[in-house]
């Protein structure tokens, strides 16, 4: 049956202006403000008694412009917004959009500068999972590893304070390279964090990976197959929680990612069935012990040299196009950069994770309660920053 | 409190220095002044509660709680009382006026109103009732219709299904919670406080006073059992999590106090505190000893005979005062007074050992869903406490 | 204990009191349940009705039976009926009395024969409120003595009904699969 969203939307806000609606299927409006950290979502959602039977996401509380922006200003002035698209993994959006213009403009990036770019990119993948963490555990009413997450989640925002100056939106990786170099006290607190972050993995997990609750709420939870995975185009932890071991960082390395050895965590249905919302919770756990690995290698391999290759004051990028995948937090981050030989970009379009997985959230919801509802939006691991742009 | 007043006012009662002449009056006067101190007992409950949780909690995650209001954030809770005081009185448009002010005004009740029973320390207790355990589950369905009506008066869909969600958990744990009582009742063979207290101070296994051993949970495998439906149950009726999901701030929509801001807001929270302690103090006095060790009692005698005492030893002194000072001196009325007081820490201080043990477990786990909370009641505790009870039973028949 | 009290509460005059603010609670919130045409308030009031019934049973020494009113009718009953009328209450127009004249007289008769009685009552026997039969006992245990002694055949009886009623309602409300 398809399913016309807008003209159901319309529907509804016509039927609940006049005070008509039929009491047996009822209309939960959830959001566009949440007790949740998930952002602006609005999630309209028709119950059949507890039951969920339709659930729409209304996105475009928090769009910002950002393509047309993107079109009106340089290419390096675009780095700063891209920033703030994913405004938790930052280090990781400003490094995709990089990646692509440098790919287009064919330069050759300092080892020294692509191993950073490596540290920091895993470092804040590593705090975009404990957020995830937290904020999931916040949903199901467990208020205290949300603030063991963050706990650990300062030891990295005080490095890349040092490092960029800023907390959480960096604009650290430049065109041509990085902003500053790792010194060795840099380094030495990066050892630490990781040091700290081995001891208390363990600690997350009694509290909320193997707590009965826990897994009485998110086992067998918003099951995605690994067909509907793949058709939906959902991708990162989402997709490899169904089971398909596909991640851009093995797949199309970049950035010198290829010289690194790590594994790649897919869900094996432990506690229930493949990529329910406990296995898409686990991935994320093992991808942050995955993530330690690569900046122990990273940082014990650091080569010297420069960290930013001379660029011309006013950037021209030669005639074409490029679109290179990055493996984000959320999943398969990309910018299609069209460029006509001008200062400024022709279009920039980007293609957000969260965008793609956030999708797939009425068929899953379909048949669960409604208080399931949160926690399969908590274990999709949303950022409205980024898909409304 | 009824035998001391007795003792007070009948054919022995106290003719030196106080004959009241209006003894209905007079005893009217206690009986209210007791109502007011168990009333300034459950407030202080709610303060200590509100001050204990949010410092607790921040201890618990790794940061300070309230610090900035008086000496380690202790003047908090008046802060919060003031500031609550002092919001706007909302009515929704559309609600039931009267429902909706009666609503919180009955919750509390159904929690203030089982304290009748409660008893503080071996002889300081409103209400010596035959029936005490018996009543005090009873005003749980107070507790009930007040939700209910919470849930309905402000006219709110949202309002009603959690206040119907609410109102079914916990009507549901009322059941095991009953049949972990009947195990004890079944052993201590009353339902009143004294004498299961005093069911704990027989001997056990040929130790003369057991003290700690002779507590409700060690005599029995089945009162072992008792004691964790029991508390489960009551945390459930009690509405805290991990069964606090008709109430949860996370989910979509805030259960059925959501219209309620304010004072009656307040009410509502100093119900919630009042239930935990009362779940804690019956906890302590049915299965951890009451007031019986682990600090050693003293004997103390009756206040018929304290009355005996006052009449002889005060007769013929000069004042009022000296009378007192003459009454103070007797080694005897020390004694019982050390005996309440001793008992008094015993008891809060278990009493307080659980509360802590309430807060402890909101701060750590998750919130259960609703079916699965109802799963939990009817298929897991329910079972298991027809099983101790049946288990209680063969064993007394037993040993017998 | 509870026992003694009750002599004491009689005693000392607390009991007339009690009795009258009691009988006050039961007539004005049965009023109001019977006649009131908005059936929330009608079902909110039964509760201070049977609350009243509860409160009589004290006065009369019957303690266990007071808290077992409380648990089962206020607890139980009333529960179900609140929980009835709130999940069917759509009306948004109040209820409407039957207009009938034969039982409006019928309903005039019966009124004026109970007055006459209760003012009979009132006139004949002494204060309503001193049980004169009150015997000092332990109400739940000789309660449980002759439930499980000499009513016992009633009692298993009656739990068998309700054993009944429950399969017939849960076989009532099963899904038709």
């Amino acid at each position: 049956m398809a399913l016309n969203t807008e003209k159901f939307i319309s529907q509804v806000n016509d039927l609940s202006a006049q005070g008509n609606l039929h009491t047996e299927e009822i209309l939960v409006n959830m959001g566009p403000q949440h007790p949740s950290t998930h952002g602006v979502l609005r999630l309209v959602i028709q119950t059949d008694g507890e039951l969920v039977a339709q659930a729409f996401p209304q996105v475009g509380f928090l769009h910002r412009c950002f393509e047309k922006i993107a079109e009106s200003v340089t290419y390096r002035q675009v780095v700063p917004y891209t920033d703030r698209l994913d405004y938790i993994a930052s280090m990781n959006n400003a490094l995709a959009y990089v990646l692509g213009v440098e790919k287009l403009m064919q330069i050759e990036i300092f080892p020294r500068a692509q191993y950073i770019r490596v540290i920091v990119a895993e470092l804040n993948r590593i705090a975009s999972h404990l957020v995830a963490f937290g904020t999931y555990g916040l949903d199901l009413g467990a208020f205290t590893p949300f603030l063991y997450g963050f706990r650990e989640r300062e030891l990295i925002l005080s490095i890349f304070e040092e490092l960029s100056g800023a907390r959480l939106l960096y604009h650290y990786p430049r065109i041509g390279g990085v902003a500053k170099d790792i010194d060795a006290k840099i380094a030495a607190d990066i050892r630490a964090f990781i040091k700290t972050m081995r001891r208390t993995w363990p600690e997350y997990n009694a509290l909320l990976t193997e707590n009965q609750i826990f897994i009485k709420r998110s086992a067998n939870i918003g099951v995605i197959s690994a067909e509907n995975a793949i058709s939906y185009g959902l991708t990162g932890p989402c997709l490899r929680a169904s089971g398909v071991a596909f991640d851009i960082r093995k797949a199309q390395p970049y950035s010198s990612y290829e010289k690194f050895d790590f594994n790649i965590p897919t869900g094996q249905g432990t506690k229930g069935q493949v990529c329910d919302c406990w296995d898409r919770y686990w991935v994320r756990m093992c991808e942050i012990q995955e993530s330690l690995k690569i900046i122990e290698q990273a940082l014990d391999s650091l080569p010297e040299g420069e960290i930013r290759a001379k660029l011309p004051a006013v950037l021209k990028l030669p005639a074409g196009n490029v679109y290179l995948p990055c493996e984000n937090p959320r999943g398969e981050l990309g910018f299609f950069i069209i460029s006509d030989f001008q200062p400024k970009a022709l279009r920039i379009k980007m293609r957000a994770p969260s965008f793609c997985n956030l999708s797939i959230v009425n068929k899953i919801c379909r048949g669960v309660l409604v208080a399931d509802v949160v926690a399969i939006v908590g274990s999709l691991d949303i950022v409205l920053g980024e898909i409304d742009r | 409190m009824n035998d001391f007043i007795q003792s007070l006012f009948g054919p022995n009662g106290v003719n030196v220095w106080i004959a009241p002449s209006s003894t209905w009056l007079l005893a009217t006067i206690l009986f209210t002044g007791a109502g007011i101190v168990v009333f300034v007992w459950v407030a202080l409950m709610s303060v200590i509660g509100t001050y204990a949780e949010r410092r607790v909690a921040g201890y618990m995650q790794g940061r300070l709680g309230p610090n900035r209001v008086g000496w380690f954030g202790v003047l908090q809770p008046i802060a919060d009382g003031i500031k609550l005081l002092g919001k706007e009185d909302l009515i929704p448009a559309g609600a039931a006026k009267w429902l909706f002010r009666l609503a919180p005004i009955l919750v509390f009740c159904g929690v203030l109103i089982p304290y009748a029973a409660l008893p503080f320390s071996p002889r300081l207790v409103v209400s010596d009732m035959a029936v005490a355990i018996y009543y005090i589950l009873a005003f749980e369905a107070l507790e009930v219709v007040g939700v209910l009506m919470a849930g309905w008066a402000p006219n709110s869909k949202w309002s009603l299904y959690g206040g119907m969600r609410l109102a079914a958990q916990m009507l549901s744990y009322e059941i095991p919670m009953g049949l972990a009582l009947v195990v004890i009742v079944l052993f201590a063979g009353s339902l009143n406080f004294q004498q299961i207290v005093a069911w704990q101070q027989t001997p056990m296994m040929g130790i003369e006073d057991p003290n700690i051993l002779g507590w409700g949970i060690f005599r029995s495998p089945a009162c072992f059992v008792a004691f964790f439906i029991f508390f489960i149950g009551g945390l459930a009726s009690a509405k805290r999590a991990p069964f606090d999901l008709p109430e949860a701030e996370s989910e979509l929509v805030a259960g059925y106090h959501t219209e309620y801001s304010g004072m009656r807001f307040a009410f509502f929270f100093m119900a919630e505190y009042g239930a935990m302690y009362l779940v804690s103090a019956l906890t302590a006095i049915l299965f951890l000893g009451g007031w019986y060790g682990p600090l050693p009692l003293p004997e103390g005698i009756s206040p018929a005979s304290l009355v005996e005492l006052w009449n002889t030893n005060t007769a013929g002194q000069e004042s009022f005062w000296s009378a007192c000072q003459a009454f103070i001196s007797a080694p005897v009325v020390l004694t019982t007074a050390g005996a309440e007081l001793i008992g008094f820490i015993n008891l809060a201080g278990k009493a307080l050992i659980l509360f802590f043990t309430m807060i402890w477990i909101r701060w750590t786990l998750p919130r259960i869903r609703i079916d699965q909370v109802m799963h939990l009641c009817l298929k897991v505790l329910l079972p298991l406490s027809m099983i101790a009870a049946l288990g209680a039973a063969i064993q007394i028949v037993i040993m017998n | 204990m509870e026992q003694d009290s009750l002599m004491l509460y009689q005693t000392y005059g607390g009991a007339n009191i009690s009795f009258w603010l009691i009988t006050l609670l039961v007539l004005i919130s049965g009023g109001i349940a019977a006649l009131s045409t908005n059936i929330v308030r009608a079902a909110f009031s039964l509760f201070f009705t049977l609350f009243g019934l509860a409160g009589y049973f004290v006065l009369l020494g019957s303690d266990f039976i007071a808290v077992t009113q409380i648990i089962v009718y206020v607890g139980g009953i009333l529960v179900l009926l609140i929980f009835g009328v709130l999940l069917t209450n759509k009306q948004k127009q109040p209820l409407e009395s039957p207009r009938s004249w034969p039982l409006f007289v019928f309903a005039t008769v019966c009124l004026i024969a109970l007055t006459a009685v209760m003012v009979y009552c009132a006139c004949v026997f002494p204060s309503p409120a001193i049980n004169q039969n009150y015997v000092a006992i332990n109400t739940a245990y000789t309660l449980g003595r002759m439930l499980s002694g000499s009513y016992v055949i009633i009692f298993e009886l009656a739990a068998v009904f309700l054993l009944l009623g429950l399969i017939g309602a849960a076989f009532l409300v099963r899904r038709a699969d």
